[in-house]
């Protein structure tokens, strides 16, 4: 289809490659492009500080011109330790840190730490809680794809769709702070269900939510999928075939907009997944139009399981009763003695899980976000290690970028969605 | 002091012109500039940019603060929000960006990563972004609301206006 | 596919290869010879299906067990000297090597098939190499690159193996064990 833009002739199109076709990555370091030596070559310096990276990513990228032909990204500039600072705290003191890795998709992480502790110790969650955590679970991914909307737009230089979905994330967070307090970084899994139940008003308020979000997500389609300068920046630009994908370790959008319809909601279900009806969103050129296609309509299907969450909410507790795990309410500790000393011991010492080592994966916005924990039957984990889907995305930076123009390469590392919080670590 | 339009049907006396002009010293005038028009230069790092980057936005528009834009090239910024945990890594960067800003300058530690190191008592992260640059203020939250980002640029304003010198005029050290 | 026949299989195509094989609390999961990783990697990736690989997960085991006594009146007992070593039913016995390497493999593929997970793991000493899957699934390459910045484990035959996390300049590995959590002194006793 004709954009009335002059493309330059190697720019075509992405041609739609078959899934199973064999993964064609040079042998070598994936994610280090060597530049061929040549004398008029320029190393440029990207970042760590700099407005069209996602947050402090520095690439260090050789041009000849404006075309890049070597990329190494130096990542580490926001590393915080996270995995040493869980080694020093309870479990339960552990819940705090999770959600700060990928601070956009913030639910995910503590979905996955306390999912992984649930699954070492045995300890089953009701279902009202279940149900709970999938509902915030999908407020959440609609919150970190509307802030990838908006900065995708920034990045090319669409700023107005910056507004209108920070407009939207701020709807989404007034749902966050009506049930748990706090804007981002609730602490709101706890082992065993969730902090709080639902206050009055919640269901009309998210009701509402669930009514105006779609003709908001219409208009952002409307800005900007038939735009011609949009699809110009966009299409064609980054391409990963399916089986490069795979073996790239790319999940989540990058890796279903490169055809691979592969979702842990529906292959692998968690929380309520498998009692909610949603489609997978996928698209098969793989390239940074069809990521940004692919976020978008997830964002559809997001609203589609909030609204089922709110009617098909089975009524219960939100907390399980196990108190070797889980904390009393706060108005017993007045009135039982027995309450007191769990609240104590489970504060002070926290609880004691077996040795073993789980692993236990969510569907992040991002992709499949895990933790690794290994425990030792003290009250504190042994080693807990986290897979951040971002990490592994832009290990491909490189690859999509290299024998493309330099601005394809901020489009690419935007359209990749990576969050350096949870790519350091 | 207020002031009166002029009445062009008569001249005005001398004793008058107080209450027909604004008079100022250059300080405050200065100062007076300065304070609303703050521009950012937001050194996003963390959780913290999140809330930060959405000031712009229409709900919370710090804009109507005179902080219009937040400029990407530290040469055009006056007051650099240090947004999320400093690693030990990206420490070197934000001091070379903080040199970078032409004076009068501000810093603000935007949360408890950048105020003192947060809740991460660890290798990796700065005690404080305090330690290699003299901060001005301090905004608590992990993360601050933007609401509590615009009091912290208020505070900075006030600062400004009531004639307070920047912190690296205060602390040597650091500057 | 159980433990057991995940553990024949291999042992099958690659003698001599396994060495342990447990059910796991979530997914099967097999220790291997690092010799023979490779082998086995290529067995589960070509035979198997396991074409994606999640992370590759560095664990040391220095003063593993230590953290956990037992309760009085048992073998273990109770360490009255050691306060914060917390009385447990079972106590733990550290493995024999100091370093353990996980891989977390999965199936992917566009049919909406379950991942069906395996955990692969190999020990190794301290400064022991352990063979780079990076020809297999080149998404390892930061994963190895990072567990060697961070536990200073060696993958030989890996392209570009330098610091990825820490400054190039850096002393140590920070996730061992040994190496101190880091931070300020401050007056008032540690956070807990």
């Amino acid at each position: 289809m004709s954009t009335g833009i002059d493309h330059d002739v190697d720019r075509p199109q992405a041609p739609v490659v078959p899934l199973g076709t064999p993964c064609q990555i040079p042998p070598g370091a994936p994610s280090n492009v060597v530049p061929p030596p040549g004398e008029d070559l320029i190393t440029v310096n990207f970042g760590p500080n700099h407005p069209s990276t996602h947050g402090v990513l520095r690439l260090i990228v050789t041009l000849d011109g404006e075309v890049v032909v070597g990329l190494d990204a130096d990542i580490g500039y926001v590393h915080t330790g996270f995995e040493k600072n869980f080694e020093q705290k309870t479990y339960w003191k552990g819940i705090p840190y999770a959600p700060r890795m990928d601070y956009l998709g913030f639910f995910a992480n503590e979905l996955a730490y306390v999912g992984a502790v649930e699954q070492l110790i045995g300890l089953q969650v009701p279902p009202r809680a279940q149900w709970l955590r999938t509902l915030f679970a999908e407020l959440n991914r609609i919150h970190s794809h509307l802030i990838y909307l908006g900065t995708s737009g920034i990045e090319l230089g669409a700023m107005s769709l910056f507004f209108y979905c920070t407009r939207e994330r701020d709807s989404v967070l007034d749902l966050f702070e009506m049930v748990t307090g706090v804007r981002m970084h609730d602490r709101y899994p706890q082992f065993g269900g969730v902090a709080e139940d639902l206050p009055k008003g919640f269901y009309a308020e998210c009701k509402r939510f669930c009514r105006e979000m779609p003709k908001h997500i219409d208009s952002y389609l409307d800005l900007t999928a038939e735009n011609p300068i949009w699809k110009g920046r966009l299409q064609g630009i980054g391409t990963i075939p399916a089986e490069t994908a795979i073996a790239m370790g790319l999940t989540g959008p990058n890796l279903r907009a490169s055809g691979v319809p592969y979702d842990l909601r529906r292959n692998d279900p968690y929380l309520a997944y498998d009692q909610l009806d949603f489609d997978v969103v996928s698209a098969a050129e793989g390239d940074c139009y069809a990521r940004y296609l692919c976020r978008t309509r997830e964002m559809y299907e997001s609203v589609r399981i909030i609204e089922q969450c709110l009617e098909g909410m089975p009524q219960g507790p939100v907390m399980a009763d196990d108190r070797k795990y889980v904390l009393p309410p706060r108005a017993e500790l007045q009135t039982s003695m027995e309450s007191l000393i769990h609240h104590f011991k489970l504060v002070t010492e926290g609880f004691r899980t077996p040795a073993g080592q789980v692993y236990c994966a969510v569907e992040s916005p991002r992709g499949e976000f895990g933790c690794y924990l290994v425990a030792d039957g003290s009250p504190k984990p042994w080693r807990v290690h986290f897979r951040a889907p971002s990490f592994v995305s832009l290990e491909a930076t490189a690859m999509c970028s290299v024998n493309r123009y330099i601005a394809d390469m901020i489009a690419v590392v935007g359209s990749l969605d990576g969050v350096m919080g949870e790519a350091d670590r | 002091m207020a002031v009166r339009p002029v009445d062009i049907s008569r001249a005005i006396r001398s004793e008058e012109l107080e209450e027909y002009v604004m008079l100022t010293t250059v300080e405050k005038a200065l100062a007076w500039g300065q304070s609303n028009s703050i521009w950012p230069a937001g050194f996003g790092l963390a959780c913290c940019a999140i809330e930060m980057m959405v000031l712009p936005s229409p709900r919370y528009d710090i804009a109507r603060f005179g902080s219009e834009v937040f400029r990407s090239s530290p040469r055009q910024a006056d007051l650099m929000i240090v947004s999320g945990r400093v690693a030990h890594k990206m420490a070197p960067a934000l001091r070379q960006v903080y040199d970078q800003m032409l004076l009068p300058k501000w810093v603000m530690a935007m949360g408890a990563c950048s105020s003192s190191g947060g809740m991460f008592a660890n290798y990796a992260i700065l005690q404080g972004v305090d330690k290699i640059v003299p901060v001005d203020v301090h905004i608590p939250g992990c993360p601050p609301r933007p609401e509590a980002v615009i009091d912290g640029l208020r505070l900075v304003q006030r600062k400004i206006r009531a004639g307070v010198a920047p912190a690296y005029e205060l602390e040597k050290s650091k500057a | 596919m159980t433990a057991n026949q995940l553990a024949r299989a291999i042992s099958s195509h690659v003698r001599g290869a396994v060495v342990s094989h447990s059910k796991g609390i979530d997914m099967p999961t097999v220790v291997v010879r690092s010799d023979k990783l490779l082998d086995v990697c290529r067995y589960l990736r070509d035979e198997q299906g396991k074409n994606f690989l999640s992370a590759v997960s560095a664990v040391d085991f220095l003063g593993y067990g230590e953290n956990v006594s037992g309760y009085f009146g048992t073998e273990r007992g109770r360490d009255l000297n050691a306060t914060g070593t917390w009385g447990s039913p079972a106590t733990v016995e550290a493995p024999a090597k100091r370093f353990c390497v996980t891989y977390h493999l999965a199936h992917v593929d566009a049919d909406g098939a379950p991942p069906d997970r395996v955990r692969l793991q190999v020990f190794a000493d301290d400064g022991e190499p352990v063979p780079s899957v990076v020809e297999i699934w080149p998404t390892a390459d930061w994963h190895e690159r990072e567990q060697y910045d961070l536990m200073g484990i060696v993958f030989s035959g890996h392209p570009n193996l330098k610091r990825l996390i820490m400054p190039s300049d850096w002393d140590g590995h920070p996730l061992r064990k040994d190496y101190p959590i880091g931070g300020e002194p401050v007056q008032f006793t540690d956070a807990e």
